[in-house]
């Protein structure tokens, strides 16, 4: 069967909530049969703009196009979408089956047809079991999945998920997230997908949009942010630890922050803010920058040190060594890692030439 | 938190608690013996058991006619039933609605109109008796089966929204969402998902709105001017005069009027706790 | 539309041709009306419908259904509250009375400026009832009353000589006339501070004192004390007849002349009438149908069956009546009688002698100063008119403000558009518009009406307008001390004491049973649980019937409960402690399962993990109660107690039914006060609105109070 994929297309997106401002004019454009996640710190727009393109919000200005159709003044219900929420919202009166027929139901779909659909979505996330519990006797992962079903067996062009694994813990978030993007390959239809963490977008996505404080700040695949930030904000955002920033200034052939002094790459001029991605750095018994360890992750043979430096904390990573809270050791990067920014943040002035594999 | 509770403790407990059982029964009981007991006046004795046993007090209750032979009791409870029936429901459909709205949507005028509900509930209600009277009349509705319903709906309207808006604002938005995003229509959405998660409150809602009208009598006896159309608070009335009351009737008959409701009470009991208290609780 | 088909069946019944005729009668009296009704019907082809209505609910719902067309053609009622009638309009004059038919009193009694209203069908008057199995001749002086009563009384074998209801002043009546007492100065007002009243009142208390008479006497206790050999002489009417056990042998006399004054005891005479409403839209046919039940079979019917006295005279040849003991008897006495005065002040007599009567029986006032008790009394009730006031300065104020309100709510409005800020308006609106619509209409007019009453004096059917004067004469107390219980503030204290008793024991009750109830693994727990709500279940006036009954000093459960344990019994409505407490008890019945199903609920919400975690940290069970049951049932409990103070304070059936104000409205809380004001005190609509009102400010001081408590909106 061919899916129905849609490609979804907003222009000047607009909306505010009385004085607050949410959405502060988001142009952007999903291709058919991708998966895009919406991905920001909490209060950044991007469920905002989901329910907006859901229909379930009315924006202030600008258009959205589902389709190729303008869908400004459709109901939720005309769009073709369906919608995983963050709560699940399970009818508590309903069972499993009769939550997954409800839409189609309300469609006036053919009995029959009713029954195959939801036999073929159980099957698919083997709920077949529990069709008749409801919801209340279901498990964290079970109530997920039912959530999902209910879209599923609606067959909708464009599937929109609002931080749907975050009331998850940790293994089955990780079960699920390989769930999710087996559907997606399963149905190859388009999935917006809205989530506050890092590591479901850089997993799950074709393409990443980074939201801040209702703007768009980038959007492209996960690793070209990952390489790539255009500013700080998706800089520190995106990947684990954070990426470290100093503030320096270029002297001559080299930038100088406060106890370090590190060859200066690009023509970047005057004050500056360097980004060095703890990937990147290398705690050990020389380098250029001096600290105190403060904490101390260790994941196994390897982990992250946490140093208190003149400059300000920069975490780096270790192998092996014997590294202990209270030291003072020293951090060198590994080849060329800077990226550079302008001393705002705002801006990125040079990335270093991504390289292959990144260990 | 006590899941051993020592033998003399449970005994204690027990006997505590039949103890106060019987505190609260004994009235109960007191009037059942006057009903049942052949004479018409109170008797001085603290047994709560009737010592001879008639059942012509709820024979005359049940049998009573008026002058031109008809079953007065028969129409009157009829009359009762019809009145309670049509309140709760008249009053439900308004609540429910108004209730709805006030949780859901934002409008002009809305904080202000619910303060107003609330302030209107602490003027005496015998004072408005004149002025609605008047009203009544200009609506043509003075004696009449639908004015009563009218009344007793839109008086017990404040507290009913109220409790169900309380109720309402439990049910997460979320809900209603999935339904939209369901492909479910407004109307749809309000009576496929939020009337069924709402239904603690509104049998709670129900029974009080049935309650109220089925026992009210100071409205009743005013507006009502035909005997067969008396709903039975009015009728039992007739029972306690200024210088003798019958008790034996009045006994039989409150026990005939209190049946139902106590019924209905206990069939909806489960739902009163959450009925109740869900909007405090969870909000 | 389930209304409006309702709504079209009451209207259908309008336009045939009927005859209403509404009345107060119970058993005989009832059937004989109605058989009389019948008779009518096949003389005239007629049909009459007929309305019974307990008495006293009768006359206000005459005075209000009449001048809204809603009344009834023709209406059975005492004369003496003719006046009143008259003055709002509501009887028509007789035309077709023939004065001669009937007794002299009876006819003088339904004249008012030199014209008749309403045809007389029957009278009534006490009399004295002697046990003829005694022996004892009939007393023809009070002197020899007395001895008799001495000879007849046991009190070491609870036996009494003389039984009558002494604490109402329709009893008391014929012993204050017979002592030389005047009801009226020639200005037509009330002065009860007389000699008369002091030495009629001392003559009673001399009988109780010496127990020729029982204490607080009611209807049910003279019947039994009669019936039971234990009373030798009743005071009573003509209905008594029909409480007399058959069997028991008495004979019917006039009450006896006062040895002291010479004065015969003179009782009130009733005349009971049928009265032609004004408003009737067949006046020849409800002439004539009111003409034919005062006379000639009609009369004979209600003479036989309902064991009246006739008003008409050629009743008593008719050889049954003749014959009959009972109605010579009574007419004997009759002519004694002197009619009850049917003036607007006879009305209010009643309260302030009833008042001055239960004190001095009670002990708690000298004979010497009940005068004086009634007199102040009498003059707070009827409270000088206010001067009427312009009302066109309020008018220019209301307006001024309704501008001011609009004006800024448009201004607040500006800037943002209306759509913008209430995207969902229409449909909000919508929703609420069958509902507002209704409260708007039935709600908010009447309470928008109602408090604008109390800025208007109402009296007999006319509203004038006096400003404040109603709030002033309210909060200066006018009229009467601080500490009586009349005044706002006496019955403030007892409205705020009555709610705070209550409720704290609505809570602590209800709260220790949902504690006791909580532990789900408690076997019979449901059981419980459904007995102990049966209280919530019984509507509330009949739970205040039941406990009034069970508190009654003779015949009550109560009362026998003492009995058993040694205790004398009590009379509750007497003392202010007793009755309050009284009502106390019944309330707290009716309410604490209200609050012990708020409370099982809240209880259930608190998770069990807290109290094992207190269990840890060694907090003791009360501790556990204190920290962590009380402040996590905050929440919930908070709203109920809010709900549950609103309704105790305005809880009326309660005070009205169980104490009934009792004794000397020092009970009445500020609902059944305002309640008395407009319906038992000449319908102060004005004064009782005004009470209203301040009623309303003090719950809504209180709910911004509780506002403040929960931190949150009021539930």
């Amino acid at each position: 069967m061919r899916p129905r994929v849609s490609d979804v297309r907003l222009v000047g997106i607009k909306k505010s909530f009385g004085d607050n401002v949410i959405v502060k004019g988001v142009d952007l454009d999903v291709t058919p049969g991708e998966f895009l996640v919406m991905v920001g710190p909490s209060g950044c727009g991007k469920t905002t703009l989901l329910r907006i393109i859901a229909g379930l919000e009315q924006a202030d200005a600008g258009d959205i196009f589902i389709g190729g159709k303008n869908m400004n003044t459709v109901p939720p219900r005309e769009r073709d979408v369906g919608m995983v929420f963050q709560s699940y919202a399970l009818y508590p009166h309903m069972t499993v089956k009769e939550n997954m027929a409800f839409g189609l139901e309300l469609r006036k779909l053919p009995r029959a047809e009713i029954d195959g659909r939801v036999a073929e979505a159980a099957r698919m996330l083997e709920l077949g079991p529990l069709l008749d519990r409801k919801p209340k006797a279901l498990s964290g992962g079970q109530r997920q999945r039912v959530a999902m079903g209910r879209v599923i067996v609606r067959r909708p062009k464009l599937f929109l998920f609002d931080e749907p694994l975050s009331n998850l813990d940790t293994a089955l978030r990780v079960q699920m997230r390989g769930e999710l993007a087996r559907l997606h390959r399963t149905l190859g239809v388009t999935m917006l997908y809205v989530t506050h963490d890092q590591v479901e977008a850089m997993t799950l996505a074709t393409r990443v949009a980074v939201f801040n404080k209702g703007v768009l700040q980038q959007l492209g695949a996960p690793l070209e942010l990952y390489h790539r930030p255009t500013n700080t904000f998706v800089a520190t955002f995106l990947g684990s630890p954070s990426m470290n920033l100093v503030d320096a200034r270029r002297e001559g052939a080299n930038f100088v922050g406060k106890g370090f002094s590190l060859p200066a790459v690009g023509d970047a001029q005057g004050e500056v803010k360097l980004g060095l991605r703890p990937q990147d750095l290398r705690v050990g018994a020389k380098g250029p920058l001096q600290g105190e360890v403060e904490a101390v992750e260790r994941l196994g043979f390897d982990g992250y040190a946490f140093l208190k430096t003149a400059a300000g904390p920069i975490a780096a990573r270790f192998e092996g060594a014997d590294v202990h809270v209270g030291q003072t050791l020293w951090v060198e990067p590994q080849g060329e890692v800077l990226h550079v920014f302008t001393a705002d943040g705002t801006k990125a002035l040079h990335h270093p030439e991504t390289r292959g594999a990144k260990a | 938190m006590n899941r051993t509770l020592s033998r003399w403790k449970l005994f204690a407990l027990h006997a505590g608690l039949s103890l106060l059982c019987a505190a609260t029964l004994y009235p109960v009981l007191w009037v059942i013996k006057l009903a049942l007991s052949p004479t018409q006046t109170l008797s001085m004795s603290a047994n709560p058991f009737p010592e001879a046993v008639t059942l012509d007090h709820f024979r005359d209750v049940l049998g009573s006619t008026d002058a031109q032979g008809r079953w007065l009791f028969g129409r009157q409870l009829l009359s009762s039933l019809v009145v309670s029936g049509a309140t709760t429901l008249v009053g439900l459909t308004l609540a429910v609605t108004a209730a709805y709205a006030l949780s859901r949507f934002r409008f002009p005028g809305k904080q202000s109109g619910m303060q107003l509900l609330l302030v209107t509930q602490m003027f005496p209600a015998t004072l408005m008796l004149v002025p609605l009277y008047s009203i009544l009349q200009k609506l043509n509705l003075l004696d009449s089966i639908g004015g009563l319903v009218l009344v007793y709906a839109t008086s017990s309207l404040p507290f009913c929204v109220w409790m169900l808006k309380g109720y309402f604002d439990t049910i997460p938005r979320e809900l209603e969402e999935a339904a939209i995003m369901d492909g479910a229509s407004p109307g749809q959405v309000f009576i496929k998902v939020v009337l069924p998660l709402a239904r603690p409150a509104l049998a709670v809602t129900a029974l009080f709105s049935f309650m109220q009208a089925w026992n009210e009598f100071i409205l009743a006896a005013t507006l009502l001017n035909d005997t067969t159309r008396f709903t039975l608070p009015v009728a039992l009335q007739r029972y306690v005069g200024e210088y003798k009351t019958e008790w034996g009737h009045f006994a039989a008959g409150a026990l005939i009027i209190s049946a139902p409701v106590m019924a209905l009470f206990f069939a909806l009991q489960k739902f009163l706790v959450g009925g109740l208290t869900a909007g405090a609780v969870k909000g | 539309m389930l209304f409006l088909a309702l709504l079209s069946a009451s209207i259908a019944l309008a336009d045939a041709p009927v005859l209403k005729l509404w009345h107060g009668y119970r058993g005989g009296e009832e059937q004989a009306i109605e058989q009389a009704a019948k008779a009518f019907t096949a003389l005239t082809g007629t049909q009459v419908e007929l309305l019974a209505v307990p008495y006293d609910a009768l006359s206000s719902k005459l005075t209000s259904a009449i001048p809204h067309e809603a009344g009834p053609d023709v209406f059975i009622f005492a004369h003496e509250r003719l006046r009143q009638f008259h003055r709002m309009k509501i009887v028509a004059p007789s035309v077709a009375l023939d004065r001669s038919k009937y007794l002299a009193p009876a006819v003088d009694a339904l004249e008012l400026d030199g014209t008749l209203y309403g045809y007389p069908l029957s009278i009534k008057c006490l009399a004295l009832f002697l046990r003829e199995d005694r022996g004892f001749a009939a007393p023809t002086t009070t002197a020899e009353l007395e001895r008799l009563l001495t000879q007849a009384a046991d009190p070491s074998k609870n036996q009494f000589g003389l039984a009558y209801e002494a604490g109402d002043f329709y009893f008391h009546a014929p012993i204050f006339f017979g002592f030389g007492g005047v009801l009226f100065k020639p200005d037509g007002r009330s002065q009860f501070d007389t000699p008369a009243m002091t030495s009629s009142m001392k003559w009673v208390k001399s009988l109780q004192d010496r127990k020729l008479m029982p204490q607080e006497v009611s209807g049910a206790l003279v019947k039994t004390l009669f019936n039971e050999n234990r009373a030798a002489v009743v005071i009573s009417g003509p209905w008594f007849t029909g409480e007399i056990d058959p069997g028991v042998p008495y004979s019917i006399h006039p009450l006896p002349i006062v040895s002291d004054t010479g004065l015969p005891m003179a009782p009130f005479l009733g005349v009971e009438a049928a009265f032609v409403s004004s408003r009737t839209r067949q006046p020849e046919l409800a002439q004539a149908f009111a003409k034919f039940l005062s006379l000639g079979d009609a009369t004979v019917t209600r003479v036989t069956l309902g064991r009246q006295i006739p008003a008409e005279l050629a009743a008593y040849e008719n050889e049954v009546v003749a014959k009959d003991q009972m109605i010579t008897a009574f007419r004997a006495v009759a002519e004694r009688g002197t009619p009850t005065p049917n003036t607007l002040e006879m009305a209010r007599v009643w309260e302030p002698m009833k008042l001055a009567l239960r004190a001095v029986l009670q002990g708690g006032v000298a004979p010497e100063d009940a005068g004086a008790l009634a007199d102040r009394r009498y003059r707070a009730l009827n409270r000088e008119a206010p001067p009427t006031t312009s009302p066109l300065p309020w008018i220019i104020g209301i307006v001024i403000g309704l501008l001011a309100f609009v004006g800024y709510q448009l201004r607040a409005g500006r800037g943002t558009s209306f759509a913008r800020r209430f995207p969902e308006a229409g449909r909000g609106l919508l929703y609420v518009a069958p509902a507002a619509t209704g409260l708007f209409v039935l709600v908010i007019i009447p309470f928008v009406i109602g408090l604008s009453l109390s800025l208007f004096h109402h009296d007999a059917g006319d509203y004038t307008f006096v400003g404040l004067a109603n709030f002033t004469d309210i909060l200066t107390s006018k009229g009467y001390r601080i500490t009586e219980p009349l005044s706002f503030y006496f019955t403030l204290v007892v409205t705020l004491v009555w709610t705070l008793a209550n409720v704290v024991l609505h809570v602590s009750i209800g709260l220790f049973l949902a504690i006791l109830l909580k532990d789900p693994l408690l076997k019979l727990r449901g059981v419980y649980r459904v007995l102990l709500i049966v209280p919530w279940a019984v509507p509330n006036y009949i739970t205040a019937m039941m406990w009034k009954g069970m508190f009654h000093q003779q015949f009550g459960a109560i009362n026998a409960i003492l009995g058993h344990l040694g205790v004398e019994p009590v009379s509750w409505f007497t003392h202010w402690t007793t009755s309050f407490a009284a009502n106390v008890i019944t309330n707290t019945w009716l309410g604490f399962p209200f609050m012990m199903v708020v409370s099982l609920g809240a209880l259930q919400s608190i998770p069990t993990d807290l109290y094992e975690a207190a269990e840890v940290d060694g907090a003791s069970k009360w501790t556990q109660f204190r920290r962590i049951t009380l402040p996590l049932l905050k929440p919930a409990l908070l709203p109920a107690v809010i709900l549950g103070s609103v309704w105790t304070f305005n809880m009326f059936n309660i005070i009205y039914l169980v104490s009934g104000g009792e004794p000397g409205g020092g009970t009445d809380i500020l609902v059944s006060e305002a309640y008395r004001w407009a319906f038992q005190r000449n319908e102060q609509y004005g004064f009782a609105a005004a009470y209203s009102v301040l009623i309303f400010f003090v719950l809504f001081a209180w709910s911004q109070v509780t506002k403040r408590l929960s931190g949150a909106e009021p539930a």
